[in-house]
């Protein structure tokens, strides 16, 4: 169990995305980070693969395609109504409401899954939060045992770090 | 030629908060003053149609064979209202143009409320409005259902399609930037931004997966809005009457609708920048930008205007030109050339870059543009059905006072939640703001946008 926080703060995003670059070298693997804005650096420099929210929103909106589907034959064949000699089943209007539910089951499946895998809502403040990081500083937060502790300060401080604070957990 | 707009790259991301956190403080007497304002002519609205419930659809001017006119007319022209915003926060996004940053969220907020006062119109168009549902398919007692072959149905999915997907969209891109107000805020307000923040604190985790799905979001917004205006469109294409008849009707309804949102951002943007003081944020460039949607879009509408008259002389057909030479040269002529004048001519004046940037030209543009637009869709709806096949059917309308003061009463409704917004909530991205200075300033250093 990590006893330690380190927090480091930085002033632009290549500057932190070099400080994971540099704690992935050194092997230090339990760390997160805090940033105003969203960064690709950031992103690639922890390297971890892309969010399955794409495999959600695909199955949602698949989902929505056969629900389109299932209600538009469903109740036609519940009410028979025969319009202008058109077969029955006259299918391509259909598309439409298909279409529409797509999006709508597709939309909805991308929204609530960011909150499930972004763990959001949460009244929980993660170890090492500061409000300067929605504002204008990059974060990152290092847990750490009291030995690894001044070589990952000296680490953060040598990639650009404005600020490295020690707090206990 | 002019100098080019000023672009400004100068805020830092703190600057960027203060501007923004400022418009959301405590607001004035004037302020309230006006939201009372709204919410009494909402007040007044909703009275007379409680009173068109009571008495039944007579109260209105709706006779044989004009049976949409005004009700019809202002759900078409705000979900048309509403169109800009999705262009600008889900398209642009996609193609990543940078000016979108300053004006997507007031754009999107604009779109929300604008297709939350179009869905009011069908119900207020309806005698029974306690049968809404009706258009739903439901489980019930007699198998009745309702029949996807009809464009009513088509709409019903669409607009609350479209509602929901939006409002998710807008929400997603509002939880940061509440974050950042609910630091910044104390009391009450802390409280109420902490709620809505739902716990954002702008980890790695979180970033990852909000922006994947942003992403996914936009790509989805971005045919849904293609569709939503296009299934209006198909309201009275699907129809025989002439007028209404024609497979131009989705590009063409689609082009309108983007022209006029964007003309109405541009109404609702200039007046506000001022009063909100945020004249640092959105720049003589951003308004520039939207002068060119503007035209662009004017010239497509333009374009349109003409291939329906030339298909009209085309294709023979009598009943058809009739209609037509009822709608240039009858009793409603004036209307049909006040809207080519509105949307075709006055718009003309944008080819000049002074006046794209002159705000006050602007924005009496955009009014023209609205009226215009609002023109265009009662001469299209109500002008087609009063010349209708057989002249023995021809028939008028007459306006009454009911439809006049929902009209009123649904534009205050609209004004009204809008400045509730920007009061409340972040009305400029912060977030996409400071993703927009540091681009705008990577690209300054690599010469490919010239800083005036």
């Amino acid at each position: 169990m990590s006893a330690i926080a380190i927090v480091s703060s930085f002033a632009d995003d290549a500057e932190c995305a070099h400080a994971i670059e540099q704690l992935r070298v050194a092997q230090v693997g339990d760390f997160n980070t805090f940033s105003p804005i969203p960064s690709h650096r950031i992103e690639h420099a922890i390297g971890k693969k892309k969010s399955p929210v794409r495999w959600i929103v695909l199955a949602g909106g698949i989902s929505g395609i056969l629900t389109g589907l299932a209600i538009t034959i469903g109740t036609t064949y519940e009410w028979r109504l025969n319009a202008g000699g058109k077969p029955l089943l006259s299918w391509p209007p259909f598309i439409i409401i298909c279409f529409e539910l797509m999006v709508l089951l597709g939309g909805i499946s991308g929204f609530t899954s960011v909150l499930a895998l972004a763990r959001i809502p949460t009244a929980e403040i993660a170890p090492g939060y500061n409000g300067r990081f929605g504002e204008d500083r990059f974060g990152i937060v290092v847990h750490c045992d009291e030995e690894q502790a001044e070589r990952i300060e000296s680490m953060m401080k040598e990639a650009g770090a404005e600020e490295v604070v020690r707090e206990g957990v | 030629m002019a100098a080019a707009p000023k672009i400004n790259t100068e805020p830092t991301f703190r600057d960027i908060d203060r501007s923004v956190l400022r418009v959301m403080e405590p607001a004035g007497l004037a302020y309230w003053a006006w939201i009372g304002f709204c919410f009494t002519l909402v007040g007044i609205g909703a009275a007379f149609w409680a009173h068109q419930i009571y008495a039944g659809l007579g109260v209105t001017g709706l006779r044989q064979p004009v049976m949409w006119a005004i009700y019809i007319t202002n759900f078409v022209f705000w979900v048309g209202i509403a169109h800009s915003g999705t262009l600008i926060s889900a398209i642009l996004f996609l193609f990543r143009t940078k000016w979108r940053t300053a004006v997507y969220r007031a754009a999107e907020t604009m779109t929300i409320f604008a297709v939350a006062t179009a869905g009011l119109f069908p119900l207020i168009h309806l005698g029974r409005v306690w049968f809404f549902y009706w258009l739903l398919p439901y489980p019930n007692e007699r198998y009745l259902q309702p029949d996807f072959r009809s464009p009513l149905v088509w709409d019903a999915f669409a607009v609350s399609t479209y509602l929901t997907t939006s409002a998710l969209f807008w929400t997603m891109g509002l939880i940061p930037d509440i974050a950042n107000a609910r630091e910044a805020a104390s009391g009450w307000r802390r409280k109420f931004y902490t709620v809505l923040a739902m716990g954002w604190q702008g980890t790695d985790r979180q970033w990852r997966h909000y922006s994947m799905a942003y992403l996914l979001l936009a790509g989805l917004a971005t045919p849904l809005v293609l569709s939503v205006h296009s299934v209006v469109s198909w309201d009275f294409a699907m129809a025989q009457l002439p007028g209404w008849h024609s497979t131009i009707f989705a590009p063409y309804f689609v082009a309108g609708a983007i022209f006029s949102g964007v003309a109405m951002v541009v109404t609702l943007l200039i007046p506000m920048r001022r009063m909100l003081g945020i004249q640092d944020l959105l720049t003589e460039w951003h308004f520039d930008n939207l002068a060119k949607v503007i035209l662009l879009t004017s010239l497509v509408v333009t374009y349109s205007y003409v291939t329906e008259s030339f298909m009209t002389w085309y294709s023979g057909d009598p009943i058809e030109q009739m209609t037509f030479h009822m709608r240039y040269f009858g009793p409603w002529g004036p209307l049909f050339w006040m809207m080519v004048l509105c949307n075709c001519l006055i718009p003309l004046l944008l080819f000049s870059p002074r006046i794209r940037v002159n705000l006050v030209a602007l924005w009496i543009i955009s009014i023209f543009i609205n009226i215009g637009m609002w023109l265009e869709r009662f001469v299209i709806i109500a002008g087609s059905l009063r010349v209708n096949f057989e002249p023995s059917q021809w028939g008028t309308y007459h306006v009454t006072i009911t439809e006049i003061m929902i009209t009123v009463g649904a534009f205050a409704w609209f004004l009204g939640l809008f400045s509730l917004f920007s009061r409340f909530l972040p009305i400029i991205s912060m977030t996409e703001l400071k993703e927009g200075i540091v681009w705008l300033r990577k690209a300054l250093k690599m010469d490919r946008v010239k800083a005036a």
